[in-house]
């Protein structure tokens, strides 16, 4: 899987963030969606797993879930249709109708709620041109922060009804009559909720970087609260008040960038982003993730780009994490199996989710590669503290075949992942101990003829400039036809000549 | 003047060559036809090169001699005549001349019956015309010419072992064609001979030959080095930093050789479909012979990666990967490759085969190398003072005043002191910065 080059948030101007984007956004587009089973090895309780969530995010949800499983699709988009009809979203509703009529699991059609329909297009259209009317007054009053507000409401209804594209706009809109931080914080907040919904994580990186920049000037408030040296208790209020609010944000910042990390395969980074989550990020909750959710994405991440120490230090001994590892029974398990290198147990226990995995909207197709990783990572842990080991012992631990586990083996030595050999008569893997001495020696040898070969080389061009022997394109002539010229003089001759290789074989 | 005024001119004793020279340019210049006086016959019908005797009259026949063999029209020459003024022409006259030699040689290779006629007689010329075989003269590339065309690679070698390290524009008046077709028709020769290594460094030379633009040759030159370096590396190395940019990016993506390189290597069937499939770009460029070589040697680089990663295989293991399904082919291949240490492994009788690791250096190869290295660091110290008192290189220092004539001095006498004391290594690597 092709990730985008890494690029440091921080240090990127903004253009470059965009251009970044368009590059991953197609990347993502051709991504291929992994087919997923849910049988009694891969169990998935659908409810249990939808009642974590509310609002558009549900829907998302359930509309990801009906596309991945064809098992789970009726059932999934039975209950996408009966949300959405609590919405207005008329589109996303004969959609998904006519998607559940068309399964070929489904035996009973349901019939669209015309009325509900009718009813609601009009109410849309009434209360586009309400808002539209609005902000052409204010526009035309040229009142700031009207028509930001104008622009917002605009913004709302379209993310309402489920045009992504018209909101983004209406919310870009709203950010240039913004007047102070906290407007464009909460400017960037909204976009961030959307595009997360959309899966449009390389645009995360761009509004989590306007979003830092407004949220480190501090609010008139704060600025308030420090310079009065004795705080009326108001204010102290308002002062701690403004703090958890920065807290939140910031909790909601981090998210998103984490998640912008893991979808563009940096793991690593990913997952100390995810750790470091405190509980900020509750105000999303349900609306955007869940708590298990954030607990499965840091194990994941972490088990994928982590080393054991950093494993430990931050998720096992982190406090503040415990509380999204208490989540989800099996991450629990899975770090402290993986602590104890019961691999077996590990991959057994990744399999056995990996369908709660396949079916996340954001984990789903990064999956595949990110269970190859921690195998492969495990494999290579596995054989570290051995000198030599025999491959089929290696093979029960893992719970392979052992023809799959030589493939892997040797895939990870021909990569450089394990510096040993497999003595494939034996069964054995060996580390390979190089001696130094003969590989310096070597190297010199190498070295030393490089060089004199080198030396000649340039003398003969330093001596070929000198008598001004370079090769020029014809004066007056068109530097292509030159080419050409010698080229037919020259052609002859390699045909000649090739009649000797022949020959010679 | 007509040719036997010329004649008799020629025939008075001089006291120094150049004399004859002046007599021969201006013979040349003359309003109606200087060549046809050259090329001329004398009125008997005699020969006049069978009257001058090339031994002392080296200027006169050189002039004769190229201006009968140019011109189609004018009366053959004996070939025991060309023979020998290749044999006892005097170098240092005919170096007065270095034009009519350029000439004199193309028209020994035209004239010939056959190109391997003109062989030994070009290089006789050759072997006497240079000071010695480090220099680079006009001659050289149509000796291999010669040597190419009739597949006489082997005759080649002698002159092809000698590096050129030395241009002189005075000796010969060379042209950026010379050579670049000189280190091409090298680079040919030691490619038919299967002398991959040699092959290699001569069409790297070509390729990396200075160039404003880029010469189609050296287009040709670089699809060959590809191949090569197939054989030879078993993947594509690196051109030298100071070549022509152009001229790696000159294949395209979605040309054949990136496409033979971006697979290579893997089972001979899928590189022969390859090739099948682009054969007609590669006959194009003539280079059919290498491709397929290269494909042959394809199993051997498979198999050469394998050491990287296993301590045993069994036969039938290696030759399902290298896919070839014969064993008795896997062992011989094998056993080719043990024998010529492209791998260092033992075959078991029952068809196992242990890689061991590479041998370590011994002493010996350590002194040779150090003699070697000592001995390219004295033939830079003797390149940094012949630069040091050359024209150049003192007018410079001169012009710029007596701060960086200093600072010449000091530099060159730094120099001469590192190779004095005889150490080589990490001061050798000096030398590209000159």
């Amino acid at each position: 899987m092709a990730s985008p080059p890494e690029y440091d948030l921080q240090l990127t101007s903004v253009d470059d963030v965009i251009a970044d984007s368009k590059a991953s956004t197609s990347n993502q587009q051709t991504r291929k969606r992994p087919v997923v089973v849910v049988d009694d090895q891969h169990p998935f309780d659908l409810d249990a797993y939808m009642g974590a969530y509310t609002g558009r995010t549900a829907i998302s949800r359930l509309l990801y879930i009906s596309e991945a499983s064809r098992m789970l699709a009726p059932q999934a988009l039975l209950q996408a249709i009966k949300l959405l009809k609590s919405t207005q979203d008329t589109t996303t509703y004969l959609s998904a109708v006519q998607t559940y009529n068309s399964l070929p699991s489904v035996s009973k059609p349901i019939s669209v709620d015309t009325r509900w329909v009718d009813q609601t297009q009009a109410n849309v259209a009434n209360e586009s041109e309400r808002l539209e009317v609005e902000l052409k007054s204010y526009l035309s009053n040229m009142i700031k922060e009207s028509t930001r507000m104008g622009h917002r409401d605009l913004a709302n209804h379209f993310a309402a009804l489920g045009d992504y594209q018209s909101a983004i706009l209406h919310y870009n809109k709203s950010r240039e009559y913004s007047t102070t931080s906290r407007h464009i914080l909460e400017q960037c907040l909204s976009v961030l909720e959307l595009v997360i919904e959309h899966q449009n994580y390389a645009h995360i990186a761009t509004y989590v970087f306007k979003a830092e920049g407004a949220l480190d000037i501090p609010s008139p408030t704060a600025k308030k609260a420090s310079l009065t040296q004795t705080l009326p208790p108001q204010t102290a209020a308002q002062a701690a008040q403004a703090s958890s609010d920065h807290a939140k944000v910031q909790a909601k910042l981090d998210f998103a960038s984490a998640l912008a990390h893991m979808t563009a395969g940096r793991y690593d980074k990913a997952a100390y982003q995810f750790s470091k989550l405190g509980k900020g990020l509750s105000d999303w909750f349900g609306t955007v993730i869940s708590p298990a959710d954030v607990a499965i994405y840091a194990t994941m991440c972490a088990l994928a780009g982590l080393s054991r120490s950093a494993i430990k230090a931050s998720l096992l001994e982190n406090d503040t994490f415990g509380f999204y590892l208490q989540q989800e029974s099996y991450v629990r398990e899975l770090l402290d199996a993986y602590m104890a290198s019961k691999f077996k147990l590990v991959l057994e226990l990744l399999e056995k989710h990996s369908t709660r995995h396949l079916l996340d909207i954001h984990l789903g197709a990064l999956w595949p590669d990110m269970q190859k990783r921690i195998t492969n990572r495990s494999l290579v842990m596995y054989f570290q503290p051995f000198s030599s080991v025999r491959l089929d012992k290696m093979a029960t631990a893992f719970g392979f075949e052992l023809v799959e586990l030589e493939r892997l083996v040797v895939a990870l030595i021909q990569d450089g992942s394990i510096k040993a050999r497999v003595d494939s008569h034996n069964k054995i893997l060996k580390a390979r101990d190089l001696d130094q001495r003969a590989l310096t020696y070597n190297q010199a040898f190498k070295a030393g003829a490089e060089m004199e070969a080198s030396t000649r080389k340039l003398l003969l061009r330093m001596k070929l400039m000198q008598a001004d022997l370079i090769v020029k394109g014809k004066k007056g002539a068109n530097k292509g036809q030159g080419q050409e010229e010698i080229s037919h003089e020259h052609m002859q001759m390699s045909m000649m000549r090739d009649e000797g290789f022949v020959m010679m074989d | 003047m007509n040719t036997h005024g010329l004649l008799s001119e020629l025939l008075k004793p001089k006291e120094k060559a150049s004399e004859h020279l002046d007599v021969l340019r201006s013979v040349l210049k003359q309003r109606e036809g200087g060549e046809a006086v050259l090329s001329g016959g004398l009125e008997g019908g005699e020969d006049p090169l069978e009257i001058l005797n090339p031994a002392i009259n080296t200027l006169g026949v050189l002039f004769m001699m190229s201006s009968r063999l140019q011109n189609q029209s004018s009366p053959p020459v004996r070939p025991q005549l060309i023979a020998n003024f290749c044999n006892v022409f005097e170098p240092e006259a005919a170096r007065l001349a270095p034009e009519r030699v350029t000439l004199l040689a193309r028209g020994i290779l035209r004239s010939s019956v056959s190109a391997k006629a003109a062989i030994p007689l070009l290089l006789t010329l050759l072997t006497r015309y240079a000071p010695n075989l480090s220099y680079l003269t006009t001659i050289h590339p149509v000796f291999l010419e010669a040597c190419v065309s009739s597949s006489h690679f082997t005759h080649a070698l002698p002159v092809l072992r000698v590096p050129i390290t030395k241009i002189d524009k005075s000796l010969s008046d060379l042209h950026y064609n010379d050579n670049l077709q000189y280190h091409y028709y090298g680079g040919v020769v030691f490619a038919a001979l299967k002398k991959y290594k040699e092959a290699e460094e001569f069409f790297e030379i070509v390729v990396s030959s200075p160039a404003q633009v880029p010469a189609a040759l050296q287009l040709e030159a670089y699809k060959k080095l590809v191949l090569i370096q197939l054989i030879s590396h078993g993947k594509l190395q690196p051109v030298p930093k100071y070549t022509h940019a152009l001229i790696s990016r000159a294949l395209k993506n979605n040309s054949p050789y990136v496409i033979l390189t971006k697979a290579y290597p893997a089972p001979q069937e899928v590189l022969t479909a390859l090739l099948e499939k682009e054969i007609q770009a590669f006959a194009a460029d003539g280079n059919t012979g290498l491709a397929t070589q290269a494909i042959q040697r394809s199993p051997r680089w498979i198999l050469k990666k394998l050491t990287e990663t296993y301590l045993t295989l069994s036969l039938s293991e290696i030759s399902q990967v290298i896919g070839i399904s014969s064993e008795a082919e896997v062992r011989a291949l094998v056993l080719s490759m043990i024998e010529m240490r492209e791998i260092h492994a033992s075959l078991s009788p029952t068809g196992t085969l242990t890689f061991l690791d590479d041998p370590s250096a011994n002493a010996e190869s350590v002194d040779k190398l150090l003699r070697d290295a000592q001995e390219l660091g004295r033939s830079l110290a003797e390149l940094d003072r012949e630069l040091g008192i050359g024209r150049e290189f003192l007018s410079k220092a001169l012009k710029d005043g007596g701060q960086s004539e200093n600072a010449g001095i000091a530099f060159m006498s730094e120099d001469a002191d590192i190779w004095g004391s005889g150490m080589p290594g990490p001061h050798s690597s000096a030398a590209p910065n000159w």
